[in-house]
């Protein structure tokens, strides 16, 4: 699914990934761990195509195609997703045309004609239901006024419609309680499939206590420096980051 | 102030230029005097004049305008593609002249009057130039001068007109350089509602000046809904005032959105002079190439006890140049004054260029004034969370280009114009649109 070799970039001359090496195959959940400053969102930047950011060395390869030679929108076109940290907030752009427009711009790539009205309507029903999102949120402004956990539901929402291949939830645990990390968790949980790799990007363990990953990656200074199963993670939370760049 | 010698020696003499309506009285003739009197020794205003720092009319003063209009060939099926609304009652007034046939006010609800401004004149002769100021503002001294035409608008007490009146201002582009100089007057009596659309139209690339100046008079309890749509030539002078004075408990809701023409000018202004009276002041902008757009915005609280709210936005790509000047005057005595005034900027290029000024004026101590000016640009992040969702950059572009002006939209009522006006808006849109 996704291949990163050897993965250099920097960001205003400064180098922040510093050779990330990362195999994801269709159906795993990968989970990213690592102190602030570790490149963690830089990472899910390069990765979704964000502008500003030079590659200097290595390769990201998806699906069998060069990433990094794709536009923002090719790439979400492709079926990678990016589910941010700091949803914005856009009013006058009402959440039900974001996602015909999202969900159409996915459909033209994929040679399908635009969903008719109530087809649309019916699939949005369907996924609001996954996050418990009431249906009054689809005629607000993008994320206008939303609370923080509506404001992740809503990504979550986004990613349950577009059904990505290849979704990266950056910090989604963020400015989350208890009960609406349970409510995204249980979004994200039903999105697991076999063809569908997950890549989570957080600081904290406690997401991994509601979607339990397969593999947990340390990221410090810009390298993975520590890779292991979902036990590595309480690891971590137990010793502190001090413990695994002492071990690096 | 001493007058320009530069704006005052024109290359068109429009002093020379002759205008009666017909049968005009003696009141009209003395409006006119007077009004030439001004122009004369003020002519046209200059950049050093505060109110026209930013709107330079060195251009405009070089041009040879023609007050002879060749004769059109405007069809009643293209007023009906141009018209904004279908269901309306519509006056259409083609290279400066009202048009009969092309109008539809036969069939008047009793308590609404709908004529040309020759046959209306005689009613609303008393509030002819009540709402306007001749001296030092040679374009109200112009139009004056030589107002030809326009439409006048009457509701009487107690009505509430439901279909709303377009007022269709073509020009055809049959005569190269014409100058049209129109007088609206809409008056309505006490507890009366209407809705009005001025709509200004070019068919063709070619230069021309509109020169209209609109008084509206609203008495007690009165409330008139008004939108103005400019959708000028992309060479055509647009020089507009639009006056009201609005007595107690009336509603003033305006909302003026300005499209076309190389220069526009507009110039709103009302006085709230009685207790409750209420005003809605809107605006939206989008300029590209090399487009002028000037709005002078003046709210007159005079009495306690009144509100304003104004929503002025802009969006200004290539070279275009805005300017916002919003003044809101609180009178001494004016107490519980409760006025909002918002103007919001979009630039979409580097070489744009916006000036944006509140104005406010206060002389009461026990009043509520905010207000807010913003210039900015196009959100990245916004536009990279777009992206992430499959929009290609241009959609993207677009779509937060039109969120950003829908605001002013959103002020409308829902309903047909409300949709009129944002298909408009969404058509004029870099890519036009979705």
């Amino acid at each position: 699914m996704l291949e990163i070799k050897n993965l250099h970039a920097s960001i205003d001359g400064k180098e922040i990934l510093r050779g990330i090496n990362l195999t994801v195959n269709a159906g795993e959940v990968h989970a990213i761990m690592g102190p602030n400053g570790s490149g963690k969102s830089t990472l899910s930047n390069v990765i979704a195509g964000r502008d500003g950011y030079e590659i200097t060395q290595g390769t990201v390869t998806y699906k069998g195609e060069n990433l990094l030679q794709l536009k923002a929108e090719e790439r979400a076109q492709r079926g990678v997703f990016l589910a941010f940290q700091y949803p914005v907030e856009i009013p006058g752009v009402s959440n039900i045309y974001l996602l015909k427009a999202a969900l159409n711009a996915v459909r033209k790539y994929q040679g399908l004609d635009d969903l008719d009205a109530i087809d649309f309507l019916t699939l949005v029903r369907s996924k609001l239901e996954l996050v418990k999102m009431d249906e009054e949120f689809l005629h607000r402004g993008v994320n206008e006024g939303f609370s923080g956990g509506e404001k992740k539901r809503n990504e979550i929402l986004q990613m349950a419609l577009l059904e990505p291949s290849l979704a990266i939830l950056d910090e989604t645990d963020s400015g989350l309680d208890i009960d609406a990390l349970k409510t995204v968790s249980d979004g994200v949980n039903a999105l697991r499939s076999s063809d569908r790799s997950i890549v989570m990007i957080t600081h904290y363990q406690r997401l991994l206590d509601y979607i339990v990953p397969d593999f947990v990656h340390v990221l410090s200074e810009g390298q993975i420096v520590k890779t292991g199963g979902k036990e590595l993670a309480l690891e971590l939370e137990a010793k502190g980051y001090s413990w695994v760049n002492k071990n690096a | 102030m001493p007058k320009s010698k530069r704006l005052t020696e024109l290359a068109t003499p429009f002093a020379s230029v002759v205008v009666e309506l017909e049968q005009e009285t003696s009141f009209v003739k003395e409006l006119r005097g007077n009004a030439l009197a001004q122009f004369n020794s003020y002519g046209l205003p200059a950049k050093k004049e505060e109110d026209w720092k930013y709107t330079s009319l060195w251009g405009f003063s070089q041009q040879q305008f023609s007050h002879q209009a060749i004769p059109h060939t405007v069809s009643q099926a293209q007023t009906e593609q141009l018209a904004l609304l279908k269901q309306a009652y519509r006056v259409v007034i083609v290279d400066g002249v009202f048009s009969n046939e092309l109008s539809q006010i036969d069939n008047l609800p009793t308590g609404l009057t709908v004529s040309s401004l020759a046959e209306g004149l005689a009613s609303v002769q008393s509030h002819l130039g009540g709402q306007i100021n001749i001296e030092k503002a040679g374009f109200n001294a112009l139009n004056t001068m030589l107002m030809n035409d326009g439409v006048v608008i009457t509701v009487a007490k107690g009505i509430n007109i439901e279909q709303p009146i377009e007022l269709l201002v073509i020009n055809s582009g049959a005569t190269e350089n014409l100058a049209t100089h129109l007088r609206n007057v809409i008056v309505l009596e006490e507890n009366s509602q209407v809705t009005v659309i001025e709509h200004y139209v070019g068919l063709s690339d070619i230069q021309y000046l509109t020169n209209v100046v609109t008084e509206v008079v609203l008495a007690k309890s009165a409330e008139l809904t008004h939108y103005k749509l400019q959708q000028e030539s992309e060479n055509a002078f647009h020089i507009a005032t639009l006056a009201a004075s609005q007595a107690a408990h009336s509603q003033w809701k305006t909302n003026s959105i300005s499209l076309g023409a190389k220069l526009a000018r507009n110039d709103v202004h009302t006085q709230l002079l009685g207790e409750q009276a209420h005003v809605v002041m809107d605006g939206l902008y989008l300029l590209n190439n090399k487009q002028h757009s000037d709005f002078h915005t003046r709210i007159d609280h005079a009495v306690p006890n009144t509100t304003s709210e104004e929503l002025f936005k802009g969006v200004i790509d290539d070279k275009g140049h805005g300017v916002f000047n919003g003044k809101v005057i609180v009178h001494k005595d004016a107490q519980k004054t409760d006025s909002n005034q918002q103007n919001h900027n979009l630039l979409l290029s580097r070489n744009c260029e916006i000036d944006s000024k509140p104005e406010l004026e206060i002389y009461a101590d026990d009043v509520k004034c905010a207000h807010g000016s913003t210039v900015g640009q196009m959100n990245e992040d916004h536009l990279f969370f777009l992206r992430t969702r499959g929009l290609d950059e241009v959609s993207a572009r677009n779509l937060l280009t039109y969120a950003f002006a829908v605001e002013v939209l959103e002020r409308i009522p829902a309903g047909d114009i409300r949709k009129a006006l944002s298909a408009v808006v969404e058509q004029r849109l870099p890519q036009g649109g979705q």
